[in-house]
C-alpha cells in the first residue's frame, strides 16, 4: 500500500469515526464538542483564558467569513491595531489556506479547529485540521538562494516575520499563531 | 487565448504593458488561478515584454499571489523582457522585502514613473 493510500484510509477511518460519534451524540441528545475540539488541537497549552472556539468544514469559499470573524474579534479586543490587519489576515490565510488544503486535502467533509486565547500580554490562535502533518524538512528553506525563484514556500516565513511565534503541534497538524496584544510593552 | 479574469484591467502604451490589479484582496485560490492565467497569457502574446504591474488598489495578498508573481517575472526574464511593480501600499511592501523578491524586481511608488523611464529606455 502507497503512502497516499495509507493516509486515505487514514483520512476514511476518522470520518467514519467522525460520524459515527454525531450520530451517537444525536441520539443520546447532548455534546461533547469542547472536549473533542480540545482534543483534536493536541498538547497545546492555552496562554490564559480560551475565549473562542468552533469549527469549520473545509470549505475555502468559507475562508474569508473565517478570517472575518477572528480578525473582528481580535480587533474588537484592541489586541491587534488597525494598521496591523494586513498582517493578522495574511497569517490567518496562510494558516486556514494550509488546514483545508493540504491537512484535509481539501476535503469539505473534514473539519478544521479554531481556538483563541489570551493571558492579557500575548493571544494565541491555534488552528487544527484532521491530517497526518509536515515535517520543516519539506518547507524549502527560506535562506537557500536558491529557493529565491521558487513559487512556493513562503508562507511560513512571512507568518514567522510579523508574529511573535508560530508553532506546531501533533507533528504539524495544528499550528498555534501567537503576538504580543497591541499596546502592551 | 486566457479569458479575461475581470479581475485585471490591461493597457498598452506602445510596447509597455500596464497591468492594474482591480481587486483588494489576493487570497482566493481561484481569483490567484484567474489573475496568473491572465498574467502569463501576456507572454504569449509579446514578444520581449516590458511589464508594469500596479498593485495600487491591493490591500491584502496572500504568499500564493507572491508565487503568481515569481511565476511571471521568471516568464518574462525568460523572454528577455522586462518587468516592475509600482503602487504597492506601505504596509504591505516588508512582505516583498521578507520573501527578497525586492532583490529581483523593481518596485516604484507609482506606475506613470516606471512608464516613463521605460518609454526613455525602450528595449
Amino acid at each position: 500500500m502507497t503512502r497516499r493510500q495509507v493516509q486515505t484510509t487514514t483520512k476514511r477511518r476518522a470520518i467514519r469515526t467522525l460520524e459515527s460519534k454525531r450520530a451517537a451524540e444525536a441520539e443520546a441528545g447532548h455534546s461533547s464538542g469542547r472536549f473533542r475540539l480540545m482534543m483534536r488541537l493536541g498538547d497545546w497549552q492555552p496562554a490564559g483564558e480560551v475565549l473562542f472556539r468552533r469549527s469549520w468544514p473545509s470549505r475555502l469559499d468559507l475562508k474569508q467569513e473565517i478570517m472575518d470573524e477572528l480578525a473582528g474579534l481580535l480587533a474588537a479586543r484592541g489586541w491587534v491595531t488597525p494598521e496591523d490587519r494586513s498582517w493578522l489576515v495574511l497569517c490567518l490565510d496562510e494558516a486556514i489556506t494550509n488546514a483545508m488544503l493540504h491537512g484535509n486535502e481539501g476535503d469539505p467533509r473534514l473539519e478544521i479547529d479554531v481556538a483563541i486565547a489570551c493571558d492579557g500580554r500575548k493571544w494565541q490562535i491555534a488552528i487544527s485540521d484532521r491530517g497526518d502533518g509536515f515535517t520543516m524538512a519539506s518547507v524549502p528553506d527560506p535562506d537557500d538562494p536558491d529557493s529565491l525563484l521558487l513559487e512556493h514556500g513562503r508562507g511560513i516565513r512571512l507568518m514567522r516575520a510579523w508574529l511573535g511565534s508560530l508553532t506546531y503541534w501533533r507533528r504539524g497538524a495544528t499550528v498555534v499563531l501567537s503576538r504580543r496584544c497591541a499596546g502592551v510593552t | 487565448m486566457a479569458q479575461p479574469s475581470g479581475h485585471l484591467i490591461i493597457q498598452n502604451y506602445d510596447r509597455i504593458v500596464l497591468v492594474s490589479i482591480a481587486k483588494d484582496r489576493l487570497l482566493d485560490p481561484p481569483v490567484i488561478t484567474a489573475i496568473s492565467t491572465e498574467l502569463m497569457s501576456l507572454l504569449d502574446r509579446h514578444a520581449k515584454p516590458s511589464i508594469v504591474l500596479d498593485m495600487a488598489q491591493v490591500a491584502y495578498l496572500s504568499s500564493a499571489m507572491v508565487g503568481k508573481i515569481i511565476a511571471l517575472y521568471k516568464g518574462v526574464a525568460a523572454a528577455k523582457g522586462r518587468m516592475a511593480i509600482a503602487g504597492v501600499r506601505a504596509d504591505l511592501m516588508p512582505l516583498f522585502k521578507i520573501t527578497q523578491i525586492d532583490k529581483l524586481i523593481r518596485f516604484y511608488p507609482d506606475a506613470q514613473q516606471v512608464i516613463m523611464e521605460y518609454k526613455r529606455k525602450p528595449l
